[in-house]
């Protein structure tokens, strides 16, 4: 456990250099965040209005939370490296050392997620702050509960994109793959919250990954209670199990593959 | 009628300097520091049609900045240049119809491309009618040899194959000068002795100017009649080939193995390069003191195994250029 | 004069002409590249699905409008990326020297740099913007319409580019600008402009004109309109004009690979 803290350590400090770098891509997220603003702004004519049980406050703060966790976790690039990791054998070099790759891929992408979580929540909150003038009422125990389930979510993101990563043994190209999932993500889960969507979607959305990975946390935020706090987390645990099992079988599958064709 | 003229050409660069670490970086966005930088500071030569000539000097020494600037790439701050003419700043395209250029390091071809097509649409960018192309190919394949390869994608060919399409696309417009801009880097030294005969074949059969540089001394040596020095943005040296070699050529390297041990301290010509007890290595200054005193000096007799030769061109090159640095 | 143009145009045809069969030699990845970009344009129907069920007109928009506005968005962002696809590089291009291999060249250098590279993606886009025509009610009129205004819109989305890219001659984290300005080009194309008010909208017809390169075209198109049309068309000269000479301008400030940060 301590060689993955360090790896993680390591990572945290080489990916502070790029600070500013990191803050400036923060324009693009604020550009959309900007765009759903005018739009809700449009939609709900009044803004004590409720739909679906959200009010406009709730609304821009549900899609700023889930904007923030979709650019933490960055997923194009990570799944890109691990990718080429595969392809180029690089991941050749990692059977024989003293670490698990799933374990060193964790480490190193959530040292450069925690950077980019450290900047954009603070940016994130700025930018709510400046569009409706106030936060979600919670109290700072619920806040660090709603932060224990979007380090939760991050979790399970990267151990996602690892697994289509490294579907790569098997596959050609898993770029298309990434692009379901990032449609998946973004279509169903960042832009509205599940309760918008008909009835017959809302319960197989409701158990899918979208409960861990944004839908979850952000309905939290911006509607705190202990009892959902907990089925939540609940999902959280079971998804991460689950995946982190996919990602198991897959590398063990895709080495094995791997030995045969000799590398 | 000089074909190339270069009058007091100075440029400018101003750099920005960034402070190391977080706060430089936040630093250099609010108040960035430069400072100037002069590549070059007031150069003249002129070059005659026909001639090949070699433009050498240590990295950062201002020789890609002068040739950007003879090329049309860069604008010179001061002086002034004519290639062929015309006047780089204000006449960009004629001069290009004219010039050719081989950067050796960059390529200009498309890979996926065969060479054929390649050249066919350089024969495009300078507007040569489709029959002359075809020709002018014909002619450039027999020269270069390109017969074997001609229908390859650039990308299946080799580095030494590739540099030679790279040439032959430089030369589809019979430009009157060639920039050569380090030609036969990476190649092996069959190759390269392949490339320098094919370039001067080129040289003599349609009497190209061509402006070499290079850092391979063979390059220079093999190709060129005369030589410019360029060092900290100053010519320090533009001299004929002969006159190079024939100032040094007055020195010769004396290397013995002997059979007992001498002790020879430096004196009037002489110069004591390396002492190892048996090996030694002298330097003859032979307008002061001849070869046969040196050797007497060894004692004949004790000599094991003698070898004397004159000092590489290599040598006198740095040399050059480390006299210019402790100025 | 004429025959300048004439060849400009033709080392520019066959620049692109090569580029695409160099995109062309693995035929699975670029099918799959065009495929995918339609699907991904398809995917943001179920957005608007749910939009409008909430709420049935978005001053003036209704589903049948977004369809013609995700088209003309779609198919003026295709047309810059397809056709002109290094001019989104071209502050990379600037900062790091990378135009001397087109200055050495009698051909003008800004037309040569941005027709170098296609982005087969954007074809894509391009197709994608015609079955969104389809699907809103194609007829020939209005088949002409789009085509016109959607080339009009894809030069001046590039004509903003280079005016942007053009600060690279002068400081050397430009790139942030016209990545930004580019990216406020496409964002804001998808969204009608009812739904903006005030300076955000006097910026989209202004700074980053959105307004003139995708929201007037679609008005222009579901109304036929000769005014609109021609404003369209002069502004798109006249854009085109400035970005010639603000390229050319920097130019002359143009340093090669010797623009590095030297560090302390």
């Amino acid at each position: 456990m301590r060689k993955y803290l360090f790896i993680f350590k390591s990572e945290v400090m080489s990916n502070l250099q790029y600070i500013t770098n990191i803050s400036i891509s923060f324009i693009g997220i604020f550009l959309m965040l900007y765009i759903f603003l005018n739009l809700w702004k449009f939609i709900y004519s009044d803004p004590n209005e409720l739909i679906n049980g959200y009010s406009y406050n709730q609304m821009i703060w549900y899609v700023i939370f889930t904007e923030v966790i979709w650019s933490v976790v960055g997923g194009r690039k990570m799944c890109a490296k691990i990718s080429e990791d595969v392809k180029a054998g690089n991941i050749a070099y990692n059977i024989n050392k003293p670490y698990s790759y799933i374990g060193y891929c964790l480490s190193t992408n959530l040292g450069l997620c925690a950077v980019r979580a450290m900047l954009y929540i603070v940016l994130g909150l700025l930018i709510g702050l400046l569009f409706l003038h106030s936060f979600p009422s919670i109290s700072i125990l619920e806040a660090i509960a709603v932060f224990i389930s979007f380090v939760f979510a991050i979790v399970i993101s990267i151990l996602m994109l690892t697994s289509i990563g490294l579907l790569s043994f098997f596959i050609e190209d898993s770029g298309p793959l990434y692009w379901m999932y990032s449609k998946f993500i973004l279509v169903l889960g960042t832009i509205f919250p599940i309760e918008f969507f008909p009835m017959w979607a809302r319960g197989i959305l409701k158990y899918s990954p979208l409960n861990a990975v944004n839908y979850g946390p952000a309905t939290l935020y911006v509607n705190f209670s202990w009892n959902s706090f907990i089925l939540v987390i609940i999902s959280q645990i079971v998804y991460l199990f689950i995946i982190y099992m996919i990602c198991k079988l897959i590398y063990m599958k895709g080495v094995k593959r791997l030995n045969v064709n000799g590398g | 009628m000089p074909i190339i003229e270069v009058k007091k050409l100075s440029k400018t660069f101003k750099v920005k300097i960034k402070e190391k670490g977080i706060k430089g970086s936040i630093k250099s966005i609010f108040k960035p520091k430069y400072k100037t930088i002069k590549a070059v500071k007031g150069i003249s030569f002129e070059v005659e049609k026909g001639e090949m000539i070699a433009f050498i000097g240590p990295n950062g020494a201002g020789k890609s900045t002068t040739i950007k600037m003879m090329t049309g790439i860069l604008y010179p701050d001061a002086g002034s240049i004519k290639v062929i003419d015309y006047n780089p700043v204000k006449q960009r395209k004629q001069l290009a119809y004219n010039i050719g250029t081989v950067f050796g390091q960059k390529e200009q071809l498309w890979t996926h491309l065969t060479p054929y097509d390649n050249f066919k649409f350089f024969g495009a960018i300078y507007d040569i009618p489709n029959s002359r192309v075809e020709k002018k190919i014909e002619e450039l394949k027999e020269l270069f040899e390109l017969g074997e390869f001609i229908n390859t994608p650039v990308r299946n060919l080799s580095l030494g194959q590739r540099i030679r399409c790279e040439i032959v696309a430089s030369l589809i417009h019979e430009p009157k000068v060639l920039f050569l801009d380090e030609p036969t880097i990476g190649l092996d030294p069959v190759v390269k002795e392949n490339i320098r005969s094919l370039i001067k074949r080129m040289n003599k059969e349609y009497k190209t100017t061509i402006f070499l540089t290079s850092h391979d001394v063979g390059d220079i040596e093999k190709l060129c009649k005369r030589v410019i020095i360029i060092n900290n943005g100053t010519i320090v040296l533009d001299d004929t080939m002969e006159n190079l070699k024939y100032h040094y050529l007055n020195k010769k390297i004396v290397d013995a193995k002997m059979r007992e041990k001498v002790n020879l301290e430096d004196e009037e010509g002489i110069t004591i390069l390396k002492d190892k007890g048996y090996n030694l290595k002298i330097e003859v200054d032979t307008r002061k003191r001849s070869v046969a005193d040196a050797i007497k000096l060894l004692n004949p007799d004790n000599i094991v195994d003698i070898n004397i030769s004159n000092i590489p061109l290599e040598d006198i090159i740095s040399n050059i250029y480390k006299k210019e640095d402790k100025k | 004069m004429l025959t300048e143009v004439k060849n400009q145009i033709r080392v520019m045809a066959l620049s692109t002409k090569y580029s695409l069969m160099r995109e062309m030699l693995n035929k699975v990845t670029f099918i799959s590249n065009v495929f995918f970009m339609i699907l991904n344009n398809a995917s943001f129907i179920i957005q608007w699905l749910i939009l409008f069920s909430l709420k049935e007109d978005l001053g003036g928009f209704t589903l049948k409008e977004v369809i013609l506005l995700w088209g003309v968005a779609a198919s003026t962002f295709g047309i810059s990326r397809f056709f002109f696809s290094s001019a989104f590089k071209l502050s990379d291009t600037i900062t790091n020297g990378k135009l001397d291999a087109f200055l050495v060249l009698p051909k003008d250098v800004l037309l040569s740099v941005i027709t170098t590279d296609v982005s087969v993606s954007a074809l894509g886009d391009m197709i994608y913007g015609y079955i969104m025509l389809i699907v809103y009610g194609i007829t020939v009129e209005n088949f002409i319409t789009f085509t016109i205004l959607t080339i009009c819109g894809g030069l001046i989305v590039v004509s903003i580019s280079v005016i942007f890219s053009s600060l690279s001659f002068y400081i050397v984290k430009a790139d942030l600008v016209s990545d930004t300005a580019n990216s406020l080009m496409t964002n804001f194309a998808t969204y009608p402009d009812t739904i903006f008010k005030g300076i955000t909208k006097m910026i989209l017809y202004t700074i980053v004109p959105v307004g003139i390169s995708v929201y007037l075209p679609v008005r222009t198109i579901i109304k036929f309109n000769v005014y609109n049309f021609f404003i369209i068309v002069v502004l798109c000269i006249v854009l085109m004009t400035i970005a010639y000479m603000v390229f050319n301008r920097g130019l002359k400030k143009y340093s090669s690979s010797n623009l590095m940060i030297s560090r302390v």
